[in-house]
Parts: structure tokens; C-alpha cells; sequence
């Protein structure tokens, strides 16, 4: 009995998913619970399982297609079984116009032959050397075969990746983000092999005026979704910024002593605490504007910005309110790593109430974040660095750090946007009111 | 340690098991006093007596028959086969009854029994004498098939074929019974069923072979090592059960397979070595797999027609080399 295989709903934001890559191919043999085929959704890369078992009889989305939650996108079932009306109206009438030229006369011999020209010369290529090619990225197309009537073997393939440029993992990588071919370029380390410095020596040869070509990165996956998000919260919302400088002093002795003690937590940490504690005081804060009114939130969630390759993604810290500091160190530092490794499943990185960006790490002094929506704010983090400050009217130098609040002006005002951010930086400035 | 033929490696492990288990005994055509046409119960009689070292009519289907009976009473009888070519009298013995009683009685029946004899090529003895008829008990489920191909292959395997509960069919080859080789004095001494060996590493191609073919195809190996092809051959030493996984490791090593027997080619071994790892490492092939056997006809009397019709080094060695396109 063959069955539907349907794009699966991830998560409670998520209408639509990327197919990216079937891991089986059509005709191919799937187990339930096998990985049958990775997508891209709601800023993640996933591995999807067959919820079937059975031969695969169609991929009836390919790779690359977007396809809406719940749509069919392949069939499992018993090989030469009929499964037409599993399909999709449109594609069932596609199958039915293949079909139909077969039964015709219309299929002489001379036509299939040719047919058959048209399609080029078949190239043979073994097993194994095509397997090679695999693991070395080689196409096999590009490899010139040794073997009887042009047969590619395993040799082949070798012979044809010694021959090939040979780079350094990080000037393939410089070559690709550079839109450099290797090809052209002359290796410099041992036996000729392309380093990172030859690439940047390609790049900084680069002359004025000479034409230089351009290059799509076509969007998809995170890139997208990251694209949509933030341009909505600019056209939908009445964004809004205010920044105050905060005193770390205390906030460094508290994460000194905390260290001392065996218990590590970020200073991180201690701001997403200080914001969940203002958060449930300040209740407009964690709220959303909609269609049919201000939704306030009795639930805390604070999501926090990480950055990872190609994009970025925002875990979130559910209850934040209710934790304790080091509850939200150790949440925090699990969530980040789930980030880096792409591990994070769709409950992770939903449901949060307000956002925290920090970009202290990065040596930035103070910035505006975008509102990730549906929230009403974010709070942007800046560097802690020591400034000379003005404390009972003599110059001492603290530890200073700069707050910068973006907020929704539709649904809080300045005067108590300015109280919440006050309220941080009290917090931050007499951690001991944490308790 | 001890420097003895592939025969004596097989007499000396018969008298150290009737030595340890009074309930083990043989039965053959003139293994008596003349101690079997090639000498594989030589003298035994003299220790045991003729009650364990008896001599049967002629008439295998009857003696390989009271063999199974008497397997079913809790012997374990050693029934001697002068020729296996002998076997196709005593088949329904063999593959409907030792191979099937444990089965259909759902365990409660045991057979454990001992069929040996030779088989092959090497003595001019003709198409009723030179067969080599082990692919029938491999292909009928129920029989566990052991074929040495050396002095200490046949000691080991020939002790643990005697020790276990099942029907073995223990395949000897006549060309290798005045070979020499070191054997292991210790009475315990017992190679695994479904252990693989592999006889040289190589990595080019790999050749599986059985019983006097591995022999021919180290000597294969020899030369084509000559020409810079290294070649990695492995005897099964039992074909059931068969260790196909060190068949796999190695073609998955070397891409390249040649089965090759002393036995016809068509639905031989080699065929279903090959079914087997094509099945299994068909991305891992980088050239069609070879099989090396005998040509479609009866043995041949005459030496000269024996060897046309089966395979030689210089067979084994072509057929390596269309592995490698060459």
C-alpha cells in the first residue's frame, strides 16, 4: 500500500520548507525511521526520516523546491505499484500525458534512436571510480576515461585529482568567498599547492578599471528567512532607540566571585537576568503588537543572538524569569553550543518575548539592533571597557558598558522605554537587588 | 610442531579425537587394514581395534546411511568417502537425511557426523574419479562444507568438524595429500568454521581460492608480482559457512575480484562468491569480477586433455590482469 510522504510541519512558525538534498534517489530502498531527505526551514538545516517504509516510487519535489507544510513531496510504496492517486491533481495529469505518447505509435525504433543522438555519447564509468569522484568532489563529466570504449576507472579519477590544483583547506575557502578560480593561480607551498596567501595576492592584483565579474548567491534558507524578518520589522514597526552607559563594576565583581566559587556564568548571563527581572516589571516591554490588539505576555522568554556560519540564530531562554543566574549560565551555554553544531530544534528558537544582542566580543562600542519580530524589543550590547567617569566629583575610571534599547514606539513610549533601560542598568549597577 | 603430509595431519587428528571421545568411530571402503587408498586411517585399526576402524561394502548410500543412524544414537562417526565422486550414490543419505534430520525435528534430533574424502584432479583418474562436487553441499541447506587446503587447515578443521553437532561434509583433495607442512602437536588444537584466511596481502587485486587452487594461485601471484601487479589471495577453508566479510574487506581494498576452483565455472563457487559481493560492494568494483573454473566437459583421462579442461596458473593470472584492463 503506497503512502504519502508530506513536507513536515517543524516547529509552530513554519508554513513552508526547502527541500535541499534527497538522500535516497527514486527507486531506492527506505526504511521508516531512515534519513530520507535534508531541508531548510525556519533558519535551519535539518535531516528529515522516512515516516515509511517501501521503495521510494516518486520524488515528486525535487531538490531545491519550496514546498508548503503538509503538501505531498514523495511516495514509498511496493515497486510497480500504482499510486496515482496519491498524487498531487496537477501531477497526476502530468504522469497521464507521459504515459499517454507510449501507448501511441508515435514510438518507432528510428524515433528512440534518434532521441537517443540527441542525448550525447554515454560515458561508462565503474562503480568505484564514480564513488571516488564522489568523495573528491571531482565531476565525473570532467574525467577522461582509460579503460575499453573510454571506460572511467578508479585510476582515472586519481590520476585526473593529482593532476588538479591543490589548495589548502582555507584558500579554497578564500577562493570561493572570492569568486577566485584556482585554476589560475600558481601555488607557492610545496609540490605547488595553493596557499591562502597566493589567493590574496591573486586578489590584491586585482587593477583598477579591469572588468571583474559579478556573482548570485542565490537566497535561500537562513539568508532568506534572516533577508524577510528584518526588512518586515523595518517597514511593519515605529522602531525607536534610546542608549544609557552602565557602570560594570558590580556585575564584574559579582562574575569574579561567582568564578571564584567554581561557577561560571557570562556577562551575558547577568544582563539576560537583569532583563528578565526588568521584563516582568515592565510587562509592555514583553508584549506584540497584532491585528487585533497589544498582546501582553505572562511568560519570559528571552531569546539571545548568536552568530553562526553564513547567518544568524536566536535561541531562546524559556521562563527566564524564574531561573536563577547560574540556571541561565548553564541554559545558555547549552543553547549556544546546540547553535555552532546546527542543533537546534524548532522549540529552541521559538517562542521568545524579547531579544539581547551582544556584540561586546566584537569590539563594538554601542549599536542599534532591529527588533526581531513579533517582539517589541531588543536590547543591543556593547563592549565593557574601562573609561574614565566622573564619581563624587573626581575622575575615576570604571568599567563602562553601553546599553543601546530598540523598541516598538506603537506600543511602548520614550519616557517608559527609558524607565525599563534605567531599570537594567540598576540592576546591572546593585546586582545584589537580583536577589 | 610437527612437519607431516596433509594425510597424516588427518590420520593423527582422527586417532587424537577417538583418543579423547570413546563415541567416535569410522567407516569406509578398505580403511581397515589397508588403512584407505590414500592412507588417511593408516594403522588406526591396530590402537582401536576393528570395532572403530570398520570396513563397509560397497555401498555408500548404506554405509553413509548407518552413519546418520548411528550419528542419531550418539556416535560421532566418520564416514570415509574413498572418492567424492562416490557421493551421488549416497546422495539422498547426505543431502535428505544428515542435512534435514536436525530441522525437521526441531532440534531434538542431532546428526553429528563426519563425510571425508577426495576429490580432484592430479592422479589421471578420469571423469567418474576427478570431480570436484562440493558446490552440491553448498547449495543444499544443512551441511557445513570444510576444504583445506594444507596439513595444519586439515588438522584444525578436521577436529572441529568431529566436534561439532551438525553434518559436515569434509572435502580433502588428492593432489594435496603428500604436501607437507607444519601442524600443531596440541590436542586441541582447532580452526574456527567461517574463518577465512587470507594466504598473501596485496592490494591490487583480490583472488579467492580453494584447495589446490590456492596453491596455483600463489604461484599466480608470484608472477604477476613480477610485473608489478600485488595480488591478495584468501582461502575460505570452509565454503559453509562462508566468511564473506574478509571477501568484502578486501575487494572494498582492491576493487577487483577472481574467484577461482578447481570446480566447473558454470553455477560453481565463483558464482556465488561474486553474486554475493557485487551485492554488497557493487560501488567498490572497478572492473567486472573473474571467475577462474573448469571448462564444461567430464575430466579428461588423458593429462594432456585434464589440463585443457582445467584452469592453470597462467589462467589465473589472465584473468587478473582483465581485471586491470590489461
Amino acid at each position: 500500500m503506497a503512502q504519502k510522504i508530506i513536507m513536515p510541519k517543524q516547529g509552530l512558525q513554519m508554513t513552508e520548507g526547502t527541500i535541499i538534498k534527497w538522500l535516497v534517489e527514486e527507486g531506492g530502498q527506505v526504511k521508516e525511521g531512515d534519513q530520507l531527505f535534508e531541508m531548510e526551514t525556519d533558519k535551519l538545516t535539518i535531516t528529515i526520516d522516512s515516516t515509511a517504509t517501501g521503495t521510494l516510487l516518486k520524488i515528486v519535489h525535487g531538490e531545491g523546491d519550496v514546498v508548503p507544510i503538509a503538501e505531498t513531496i514523495a511516495i514509498v510504496g511496493e515497486t510497480g505499484e500504482d499510486f496515482s492517486d496519491l498524487l498531487p491533481a496537477g501531477e497526476s495529469k502530468e504522469e497521464a500525458k507521459d504515459e499517454a505518447p507510449a501507448a501511441a505509435p508515435a514510438r518507432e525504433p528510428e524515433a528512440l534512436a534518434i532521441a537517443h543522438q540527441g542525448g550525447g555519447e554515454r560515458r561508462f564509468v565503474t562503480p568505484r571510480a564514480r564513488m571516488r569522484a564522489g568523495e573528491k568532489g571531482i565531476n565525473i563529466d570532467d574525467v577522461p576515461g582509460s579503460g575499453p570504449e573510454g571506460l572511467v576507472i578508479e585510476k582515472d579519477v586519481l590520476n585526473y585529482a593529482a593532476s588538479a590544483p591543490k589548495a589548502t583547506p582555507l584558500a579554497k575557502k578564500i577562493a570561493a568567498q572570492e569568486g577566485v578560480s584556482l585554476a589560475d593561480i600558481q601555488g607557492t607551498g610545496s609540490h605547488g599547492k595553493i596557499q591562502a596567501a597566493d589567493i590574496a595576492a591573486k586578489i590584491a592584483a586585482r587593477t583598477r578599471g579591469a572588468a571583474r565579474g559579478e556573482r548570485l548567491i542565490p537566497l535561500t534558507g537562513m539568508r532568506k528567512i534572516v533577508a524577510e524578518r528584518m526588512k518586515a520589522s523595518l517597514t511593519d514597526m515605529a522602531q525607536a532607540n534610546h542608549r544609557m552607559n552602565v557602570d560594570m563594576t558590580e556585575a564584574v565583581r559579582i562574575r569574579e566571585q561567582l568564578k571564584a566559587s567554581g561557577v561560571k556564568v557570562s556577562y551575558n548571563d547577568i544582563i539576560i537576568r537583569c532583563v528578565a527581572k526588568a521584563l516582568t516589571e515592565f510587562p509592555m516591554m514583553n508584549s506584540s503588537m497584532t491585528d487585533d490588539g497589544i498582546v501582553v505576555k505572562e511568560y519570559v522568554n528571552v531569546g539571545m543572538a548568536v552568530a553562526v556560519e553564513n547567518g544568524l540564530i536566536v535561541p531562546v531562554i524559556k521562563d527566564a524569569d524564574l531561573m536563577t543566574l547560574q540556571e541561565i549560565g548553564a541554559c545558555s551555554g547549552e543553547l549556544a553550543a546546540k547553535a555552532k553544531e546546527n542543533r537546534l530544534s524548532p522549540d529552541d528558537y521559538t517562542g521568545g518575548t524579547f531579544t539581547v544582542s551582544n556584540l561586546g566580543m566584537f569590539d563594538v562600542d554601542s549599536f542599534t539592533a532591529v527588533i526581531n519580530p513579533p517582539e517589541a524589543g531588543i536590547l543591543a550590547v556593547g563592549k565593557i571597557d574601562k573609561t574614565p567617569v566622573v564619581v563624587n566629583d573626581e575622575i575615576v575610571i570604571r568599567p563602562i558598558m553601553t546599553l543601546s534599547l530598540t523598541y516598538d514606539h506603537r506600543v511602548v513610549d520614550g519616557a517608559p522605554a527609558a524607565q525599563f533601560l534605567k531599570r537594567i542598568k540598576e540592576l546591572l549597577q546593585a546586582p545584589a537587588l537580583l536577589l | 610442531m610437527s612437519i607431516k603430509t596433509y594425510a597424516m595431519a588427518i590420520r593423527d587428528t582422527i586417532a587424537s579425537e577417538m583418543r579423547r571421545d570413546e563415541n567416535v568411530f569410522c567407516m569406509g571402503e578398505d580403511i581397515e587394514t589397508a588403512g584407505g587408498s590414500f592412507g588417511c586411517t593408516r594403522d588406526l585399526y591396530k590402537e582401536f581395534g576393528v570395532e572403530r576402524v570398520r570396513n563397509t561394502p560397497i555401498s555408500e548410500a548404506g554405509f553413509v546411511g548407518a552413519g546418520v543412524g548411528a550419528a542419531n544414537a550418539g556416535m560421532r562417526p566418520i564416514v570415509e568417502l574413498m572418492y567424492w565422486d562416490f557421493a551421488y550414490v549416497a546422495m539422498d543419505q547426505i543431502l535428505n537425511q544428515a542435512a534435514k534430520i536436525r530441522y525437521m525435528f526441531g532440534g531434538k534430533a542431532k546428526v553429528p557426523m563426519v563425510i571425508r574424502g577426495q576429490q580432484g584432479i592430479g592422479k589421471g583418474n578420469a571423469a567418474q574419479h576427478s570431480q570436484c562436487p562440493e558446490v552440491f553441499f553448498m547449495h543444499i541447506p544443512g551441511l557445513k562444507v570444510a576444504m583445506p587446503s594444507c596439513a595444519e587447515d586439515a588438522a584444525g578443521l578436521l577436529r572441529t568438524a568431529i566436534r561439532d553437532d551438525n553434518p559436515v561434509a569434509f572435502i580433502e583433495h588428492k593432489a594435496l595429500y603428500f604436501i607437507k607442512g607444519e601442524v600443531p602437536d596440541d590436542p586441541e588444537f582447532m580452526i574456527p568454521f567461517g574463518q577465512a584466511k587470507i594466504r598473501r596481502e596485496g592490494s591490487d587485486v583480490t583472488i579467492v581460492a580453494t584447495h589446490l587452487f590456492v596453491n596455483r594461485s600463489l604461484e599466480a601471484a608470484e608472477k604477476l608480482e613480477k610485473e608489478g601487479i600485488s595480488c591478495e589471495v584468501i582461502d575460505p577453508r570452509t565454503i559453509v559457512p562462508f566468511d564473506y566479510d574478509t571477501v568484502i574487506n578486501s575487494v572494498k581494498k582492491t576493487g577487483r575480484l577472481v574467484v577461482a576452483h578447481e570446480a566447473q565455472k558454470t553455477a560453481g563457487m565463483g558464482a556465488q562468491v561474486v553474486t554475493y559481493v557485487q551485492e554488497h560492494a557493487f560501488n567498490y568494483m572497478d572492473a567486472p569480477a573473474q571467475v577462474v573454473g573448469a571448462k564444461p566437459c567430464p575430466v579428461p583421462f588423458n593429462l594432456g586433455l585434464e589440463t585443457a579442461a582445467i584452469p592453470t596458473v597462467d589462467d589465473i593470472v589472465a584473468a587478473v590482469k582483465k581485471t586491470l584492463y590489461k
